[in-house]
């Protein structure tokens, strides 16, 4: 390239990509190993080499505006053979982190949940408190029942959740929009957007660009079993609406009521995908990379929201409604700190991903092979 | 009155690859009155049968036809000035390496044996020079090397003078702070601790150290040198035996990268600037006498650089991270950015870089500075950076890690200067005086330029080989240079860090003292160690061509008046390049002589024409090419049996007469198989090979008046481990002559 660019280096971002998990990327030397072994390194696109050294000069627009760092799945295959231990994987997850955070609406809400290793108390409090407050403010609290419709009313939960969707929802999307124009500032595009979007989908759906992760191939079924178990839980919550109203279907629904059946197949997938990629990330050999606080707030708050859920329908069963009615509670207050925080959490990289990847289909040239060479 | 003997060792498959049945007749055709065969020569018995007959008086010189002459020394140890032995490598040129029984085998076998009782016969006892040495190591040069290598040869027991042309000693390195890590983790810089060993310098009472004193003149020989030295106190005179050069460096002149803002703007210095800022305490830009936000290092500034200086100073990337860790202590919001073309940091090094990254936060990228723009702020232009892009950085500071140059004279030029300057006067004709006058105009640059001032004919100093670097410059001869006595150390032997330097003293040293011991016994050092033999010149027949003098890598010979070469036997190396160069065939060895070679190619067997047996000679360096023909005999690899082989001492010491024997004798091809020559030679002595290889012209002469193809003569250079070539060439040059047919002098 002949480009001359008068290069300004920013101490304050290259701190911030140390301090958010990227700690060793000043022993970089260039060497290029992480791209001779990373699926996504191109000629002129030497992944995630380039993005270390550019991480390490603080060149935060640049990085800003490059999709390959959303590509990237994390394998981990360049960490575990960078000869100077610089780790990479932690690098290009620390910049995706920052991304998320300078991505968010409203800003303050990023920096808050940025920080979810210091704020998580307030993350998760909020909620719980609210709850609390407006379930005494109601009485529900004093009149404990095992009838969780009766503990809490429907429509708590519809002026709770709507809105809470509804904000996060404008919030990503929000961030949606500034991080695509991004891009589209780093790679010029063509073509439609929806005709990219179904074999991104697709890749999604299949999980197929996991499968070429070295040294955390495994997580390819874990993450696979616990978007089944996301999916599957919206099919479920779904069709309860129509079910309520349309068919009036008696509360609780019994046991073998498929949409019953299929709501615990959700919570059974969740809780096998959760437990799965936590131990993925407990695994010490190094290979999954070092996980900060934010990285874990995710993973913790579904696994929160996992068992809350799954002990809320023991309880059910066991029939002690002091502990139920605690239980479900928390699984509420958990619930909607994961849809709160979805917008500026790990959570969001199933937007920014998909995001990327259908950008990089719109910005190969015309008649090359959509998936990156080296 | 000679008593010629053949001793035969039937071994190693020996007695089974020919038929030794009619060797004994042969011994007594060339004149050997002793025979005996031993079916293990080197056995206990078998080297009795060897001594009884030399108790006897039986034998006075004797070929022992068994292996190689590089197999079983210590078997075969005989002390040159007793007897004369030779060697027939029946072995490995016969039994290991053709087919047992054939008719060719024999001949080959038979023919090694008439040409070593033939060579043997013409050998002479030798008589080792007996002179007094002087054990004196002279240092000249006070740095890191000077100092380490005075230190080693007062450790070994030797007197030691050390001068040093300055006030102080240390050199280079008494001038920096901080030198770059020595031992584990080698992360951080070290404190400088060359005072320690200037201190213990000038406290051994075996050195004494002259400051402020140059030499003035070093004649004579090694283990002889008469060396003055002018210094503060006067001049004084004194012996030496062995000298270590260890002049150093400067550093390149920075006044030549304009293009890199140097002399332009105030605000760009060079590395050795900024470590006087820094031992200051005070990193400033010199034009605003402002702390700089941003310092620019550009590395390789003139280095690895066709225009400039085309080497890598091996040192300058690890200054620049001593400087960096230095700086970040100092000012450490300053920002610095290291431009690289490579980060040179070898062995321990790397951790160096490693620490220096982490702590001190610097920013690197490979990339070329083409420009240092000078508008105000200084922009550094980069390009094929590794982020991707043409770059321009600004700074407010921009450091140029300058390489180093070796502070050598180059005694060659100043001798032509010298001699160019006495023709423009007393040259023979105008137009010769003119074209002398005009040669030294352009040496000009020379004059005066004298370190050592070597009473030398070949000139007042080391020469130089490339880059200016007086080093023999190859990787088996550390140290070595082109005057024997003579080491070069430091950064005058090779651009190198401080703990090198050190290091490359203690080794300087070793070699000085070896030369002084080998000197005491009568021996040759290195490549030729323990050779007690001497040239010897019939100086009735010397013609004063000048050959010889000009020619010896090593300066041995210098002349009087009249051009009349003058033999300094210790200086001598006894590579018998002068005996290859000599038209009137007048130097000789004891153990190496014109005659004695020449008599090898008489007693070869030429079949006739009809039998259509070609015969080869090949001449073999017994450096290389010979131990590599052993190696590949040890494998038992075939090769042609129609070539005889004559080792030489080196392809310089071929003189073309043999040559020109042999093809008057019908032999039909002749090679000259020996070591590499040009920038990475491997001749061990250095100038050897490229000698044979201009003598090839003469050699054309030679074969043009004999009205024969110069296809006949060809030089193949091989290393040491090329030995799997050897059946290729052999192959090739058969197949050579039998296109170009057999030689016509046969039977003649």
């Amino acid at each position: 390239m002949a480009t001359d660019t008068n290069i300004a280096p920013s101490r304050e971002f290259r701190d911030e990509v140390m301090r958010r998990g990227g700690a060793d990327v000043a022993r970089c030397y260039q060497c290029a190993t992480c791209s001779s072994v990373c699926e996504l390194a191109t000629e002129a696109n030497p992944f995630p080499r380039r993005q270390v050294l550019a991480a390490q000069w603080g060149l935060e627009e640049r990085l800003a505006k490059d999709a390959s760092v959303w590509l990237c799945h994390q394998c981990n295959d360049c960490t575990a053979r960078c000869p100077r231990d610089a780790k990479p994987g932690d690098v290009i997850q620390a910049i995706r982190g920052i991304a998320i955070e300078k991505l968010a609406f409203p800003s303050f809400m990023g920096t808050l949940v940025a920080r979810a290793d210091r704020t998580w108390p307030l993350l998760l409090g909020v909620p719980l408190l609210f709850w609390v407050v407006l379930l005494g403010a109601s009485g529900s609290l004093t009149t404990a029942s095992l009838v969780y419709h009766n503990f809490v009313p429907h429509k708590f939960i519809y002026m709770v959740f709507f809105p809470v969707t509804g904000f996060a929802t404008v919030a990503i999307l929000i961030g949606a929009w500034r991080f695509w124009n991004l891009l589209g500032k780093g790679a010029a595009r063509s073509g439609s957007f929806l005709a990219h979007l179904v074999p991104v989908l697709a890749d999604i759906v299949t999980h197929r660009r996991f499968a070429s992760c070295g040294q955390t191939v495994s997580r390819r079924w874990a993450h696979f079993i616990l978007v089944a178990g996301f999916v599957l839980a919206a099919i479920a919550s779904g069709l309860i609406i129509p079910a309520m109203y349309v068919f009036h279907v008696e509360l609780p629904i019994a046991f073998w009521n498929p949409m019953k059946l299929l709501g615990n197949l959700a919570a059974a997938c969740l809780a096998v995908g959760t437990v799965w990629l936590i131990m993925n990330r407990m695994d010490h050999t190094g290979r999954t990379g070092k996980a900060t606080g934010y990285d874990w707030f995710f993973l913790v708050v579904i696994a929160v929201v996992v068992a809350t859920g799954a002990l809320v329908e023991v309880e059910r069963l066991a029939a002690s409604p002091r502990a139920g009615c605690l239980l479900y509670i928390l699984h509420l207050a958990s619930v909607t700190c994961l849809f709160g925080t979805f917008p500026y959490s790990k959570f969001a990289h199933m937007v920014y991903r998909t995001l990327a990847m259908v950008h990089e289909r719109m910005a190969a040239p015309a008649g090359s092979s959509n998936q990156s060479v080296l | 009155m000679e008593r010629l003997g053949l001793f035969l060792c039937t071994g190693c498959e020996i007695g089974k690859a020919v038929d030794t049945g009619g060797f004994e007749k042969l011994a007594k055709k060339a004149g050997a009155t002793v025979y005996a065969a031993h079916p293990c020569l080197c056995s206990p018995e078998g080297l009795a049968t060897i001594e009884k007959a030399i108790a006897d008086g039986t034998v006075d010189r004797f070929l022992i036809a068994a292996c190689s002459p590089n197999a079983k020394p210590l078997e075969f140890r005989y002390h040159p000035t007793k007897v004369a032995v030779e060697r027939a490598s029946l072995r490995e040129q016969v039994a290991w390496t053709h087919k047992h029984g054939d008719e060719d085998t024999q001949l080959l076998a038979e023919d090694l044996l008439r040409m070593g009782l033939a060579r043997v016969s013409k050998l002479h006892l030798s008589k080792p020079p007996s002179e007094a040495i002087d054990r004196t190591v002279l240092v000249v040069g006070g740095g890191a090397a000077g100092l380490n290598a005075a230190k080693a040869a007062a450790d070994m027991g030797h007197p030691v003078v050390l001068v040093e042309a300055g006030e102080r000693l240390g050199g280079h390195l008494a001038t920096v702070k901080t030198v770059t890590p020595e031992c584990p983790p080698y992360e951080t810089p070290h404190a400088n601790r060359i005072a320690d060993l200037i201190g213990s310098v000038e406290r051994n009472p075996r050195i004494r150290v002259l400051k402020q004193a140059m030499t003035k003149a070093i004649d004579g020989q090694p283990g002889q040198f008469s060396v003055t030295v002018a210094g503060a106190a006067g001049e004084e005179t004194f012996k030496a035996g062995a000298i270590v050069q260890a002049t150093g460096a400067k550093p390149y002149e920075a006044a030549k990268l304009a293009h890199l803002g140097y002399g332009v703007s105030p605000d760009v210095v060079t590395s050795g600037e900024l470590e006087v800022m820094l031992s200051e305490r005070k990193v400033l830009c010199p034009r605003t006498k402002a702390t700089p936000r941003r310092i620019v290092f550009v590395q390789c500034a003139g280095s690895r650089d066709k225009d400039h200086l085309p080497y890598c100073s091996a040192d300058c990337c690890a200054t620049t991270l001593r400087q960096l860790a230095a700086i970040h202590e100092l000012h450490p919001d300053s920002e610095c950015v290291v431009v690289y073309r490579d980060m040179r940091t070898p062995g321990q090094l790397e951790h160096f870089y490693k620490g220096v990254q982490e702590r001190t936060g610097s920013l690197f990228t490979r990339g070329v500075v083409k420009q240092v723009q000078v508008d105000g702020r200084l922009e550094v232009r980069v390009t094929e950076s590794l982020l991707g892009d043409d770059l321009t950085l600004e700074a407010d500071l921009v450091v140029l890690g300058v390489g180093m140059v070796p502070h050598s004279a180059d005694g060659e030029k100043i001798r032509q200067h010298l001699d160019a300057k006495v023709r423009s006067e007393k040259g023979d004709s105008e137009v010769q005086r003119k074209q002398a006058a005009q040669l030294a105009e352009e040496l000009k640059g020379y004059e005066g330029t004298e370190i050592l001032h070597l009473g030398y004919r070949q000139g007042p100093d080391l020469p130089v080989l490339s880059n200016g670097y007086p080093d023999s410059h190859y990787i088996c001869f550390p140290y070595e240079t082109r005057r024997t006595g003579i080491y070069a150390a430091g950064c005058l032997r090779a651009p190198m860090d401080a703990a090198q330097a050190v290091e490359d003293g203690w080794g300087a040293a070793l070699k000085a003292v070896q030369c002084i011991a080998a000197l005491t016994r009568g021996e040759a050092v290195h490549p030729r160690a323990g050779d007690v033999s001497i040239a010897d010149f019939f100086m009735q027949r010397c013609t004063q061509c000048k050959r010889c003098t000009e020619e010896c890598p090593f300066g041995t010979l210098n002349e009087d008046e009249k051009g009349t070469p003058q033999y300094n036997p210790l200086r001598c190396r006894r590579c018998g390049i002068c005996l290859g160069s000599c038209p009137e065939r007048i130097i000789s060895f004891p153990e190496y002589s014109v005659d004695a070679v020449a008599s090898m190619v008489k007693v070869i067997e030429v079949p006739e024409e009809d039998e259509e047996k070609p015969r080869m000679l090949a001449f073999l360096c017994e450096n290389d090419a010979l131990p590599a023909l052993d190696e590949l005999a040890s494998r038992r690899v075939e090769w042609n049996p129609w070539i005889r082989i004559i080792p030489v001492r080196c392809l310089g010491a071929v003189n073309i007469v043999w040559i020109a024997d042999s093809l008057s004798r019908g032999i039909d091809g002749v090679l000259l198989l020996g070591c590499k020559r040009g920038d990475d030679y491997q001749c061990h002595y250095m100038r050897g090979s490229e000698l044979a290889n201009t003598r090839m012209t003469n050699v054309k002469e030679t074969l043009d008046r004999l009205k024969l193809e110069s296809d006949r003569v060809r030089i193949v250079e091989l290393g040491r481990d090329e030995f799997g070539r050897i059946p290729e060439i052999f192959q090739e040059f058969a197949g050579t002559i039998e296109r170009v047919g057999p030689n016509p002098y046969k039977g003649l």
